[in-house]
């Protein structure tokens, strides 16, 4: 009977544990907000965070969009030969950078850099309790390690994306233009004939969500790591689990709002 | 370490600052350098036309939609577009929104009122927008066609229920009845035919007298028009005035002469109204007529005097010398 009743028990086990998590998230991020009245302490700290955040994640973020955007304009030409005209492949490419692609796998790639190594040096500072020594200290451990970090994440996170954006769409267009036998002139008609301002500015809500929910999850089971070292790695693993989730769960939502 | 984090954070931030900005404004088709101009189009509805798409004279492009917004009385949609402001359109230039392609792009083109001039274009409520037509979208016209597809499709059913064997029989025997009918009324048609021969022949003889009739009217009327021209008329109407004039004078005479008539009357009955007294007086016996009406001795006294003087007038005539003495001296 105990056999049966296991799964069940697990899945509400489960179940009542994510809700608890979702609840402890939530009372953290209250708590960073309060936090914020603390400028003297995170004020200092937030340019170099937004540099490890945002300029050190420039590279890798490039490097996806360089080749997600090669592979978007061949894909579109292979899928439109002989039915639509090629000039569609710019539309394909500008809309999909903009609205999905870019926003998306920036998101995703600055999860498992950014969200892994928040939630590894949070996490090693649990462990090794400099976060107890804060508090002892009288040191507001949220203003000193969280606040900097979700700023850094909301204000880089769309920068990132942004440039990201602009290399696919370069990408995709030397890609037209070098392997397509597509001029210029038919890639940029394409890419303007759809093209309504309010794309960037969805792609950049977007991307701004992104930033503050991959920070806080990241500081979030980082301030909540137990254990040794072992305890930090499984906090990252979930926090990059956590955080590609809340992503697409994100993605899902501004697309049924906005769009 | 830390200026050279900061000045490596702002350099990411201002070129990706920058590169939303220039990006989004030339996707958009601003440029920074050209000026444009807005112009202004009303329109009934404006199918699938969007911001940013193209605004084309005579196929160039010249210009992206800006605005859509129904205006303030509901009835048209104003559509904005800037188009560079060194394009001269002509006077009575209007605006047509139409696919651009069949994969639902849509354009705004500029164009002679006279280029098109079945479409029933808006009637704008300001005098500086352009008179609009939009032409109806693939999807309504694959609409329509699907609706009246489905009107034959029910139309079709209704015919195949309705038409069983004995509706074909009807029909058979319907078509047997009009081939009677057609043959009566082809006989009817011939009899109709032939009286119509008649009265053709008769109108062409009444025809043809008319036309003599005419031809008279006509040679009267030269005639007139000739007296008219030697003046013939003229001196008729003078002897008409002056037989007017005597006709009038004997009428005067007429009437002259009624009087005296009426005159002579007056008397006439008087004096018959006498002689109606002296013969009643006769009647009645008085006088000497009367007596001698009425009483036969003075009848008889009268005869006899009578016969008395005529031998008195013989003796007379006989012996003149016993009654009549002539003596000059």
């Amino acid at each position: 009977m105990q056999l049966l009743l296991k799964p069940f028990v697990l899945l509400g086990r489960g179940g009542v544990s994510f809700a608890a998590g979702i609840g402890r998230w939530g009372v953290l991020t209250a708590d960073t907000f309060r936090a914020l009245r603390h400028v003297d302490v995170w004020l200092r700290l937030l340019i170099p965070q937004m540099a490890r955040v945002g300029v050190d994640s420039v590279p890798i973020a490039l490097f996806i969009a360089l080749f997600t955007g090669i592979v978007l304009a061949l894909q579109a030409s292979y899928t439109f030969t002989g039915a639509i005209p090629l000039y569609f492949v710019g539309v394909l490419v500008g809309k999909t950078m903009m609205l999905e692609l870019g926003p998306v796998l920036t998101g995703l790639a600055l999860s498992g850099r950014v969200g892994a190594n928040i939630a590894a040096e949070i996490g090693t500072m649990r462990v090794t309790e400099q976060i107890d020594a804060l508090e002892t200290l009288a040191y507001p451990p949220l203003a000193y390690l969280v606040v900097p970090r979700a700023l850094a994440g909301i204000i880089m996170f769309p920068v990132v994306t942004a440039l990201a954006i602009g290399m696919g769409i370069v990408a995709g267009w030397i890609t037209a233009i070098q392997l397509l036998d597509m001029s210029s002139a038919d890639f940029f008609n394409g890419l303007t004939l759809f093209f309504l301002p309010f794309d960037v500015t969805y792609a950049m809500i977007k991307a701004t969500s992104f930033g503050f929910i991959v920070t806080t999850i990241g500081c979030f089971f980082g301030f909540h790591t137990q254990g040794g070292a072992e305890g930090v790695g499984d906090s990252t693993t979930r926090a990059v689990v956590a955080s590609s989730m809340a992503i697409l769960v994100l993605n899902a939502f501004w697309a049924i709002v906005l769009l | 370490m830390n200026r050279s984090k900061e000045a490596l954070v702002g350099v990411v931030i201002v070129a990706a600052i920058l590169l939303v900005t220039f990006g989004t404004l030339w996707l958009q088709g601003v440029s920074l350098r050209a000026t444009e101009v807005e112009v202004t189009a009303a329109f009934s509805s404006v199918g699938l036309i969007r911001p940013g798409n193209a605004v084309k004279y005579r196929g160039v492009r010249i210009g992206r939609i800006r605005e859509i917004e129904v205006d303030q009385d509901g009835e048209l949609v104003l559509v904005r577009a800037r188009i560079q402001d060194d394009v001269r359109l002509p006077s009575d230039a209007v605006a047509i929104l139409s696919p651009e392609s069949l994969f639902g792009d849509w354009q705004m083109e500029i164009a002679p009122r006279d280029r098109f001039p079945a479409y029933r274009y808006s009637d704008p409520s300001e005098d500086d927008h352009l008179a609009g037509y939009s032409i109806p979208d693939i999807s309504q016209l694959t609409a329509t066609a699907d609706r009246i597809s489905a009107d034959i499709e029910i139309l079709t059913e209704r015919v195949g229920i309705a038409f069983s064997e004995e509706t074909a029989l009807n029909v058979a025997s319907l078509i047997e009845n009009v081939e009677e009918v057609t043959q009566r009324l082809s006989q009817l048609i011939t009899q109709q035919a032939d009286a119509f021969v008649g009265v053709t022949a008769e109108i062409q003889e009444t025809t043809h007298e008319i036309g003599e009739a005419a031809v008279g009217v006509r040679r009267t009327l030269d005639r007139v028009n000739e007296a008219l021209a030697r003046d013939e008329v003229g001196e008729a109407l003078t002897d008409l005035v002056a037989m007017t004039s005597n006709l009038r004078a004997l009428s005067e005479g007429i009437e002259g002469t009624s009087d005296q008539f009426r005159a002579t009357a007056a008397q006439a009955d008087s004096t018959f109204k006498r002689v109606g007294t002296i013969l009643t007086a006769m009647e009645e016996g008085e006088g000497t007529l009367g007596r001698l009406l009425r009483d036969p001795a003075v009848a008889s006294e009268l005869e006899g005097t009578l016969q008395e003087l005529q031998l008195l007038l013989e003796d007379v005539r006989l012996n003149p010398r016993r009654y009549l003495r002539l003596s000059i001296f």
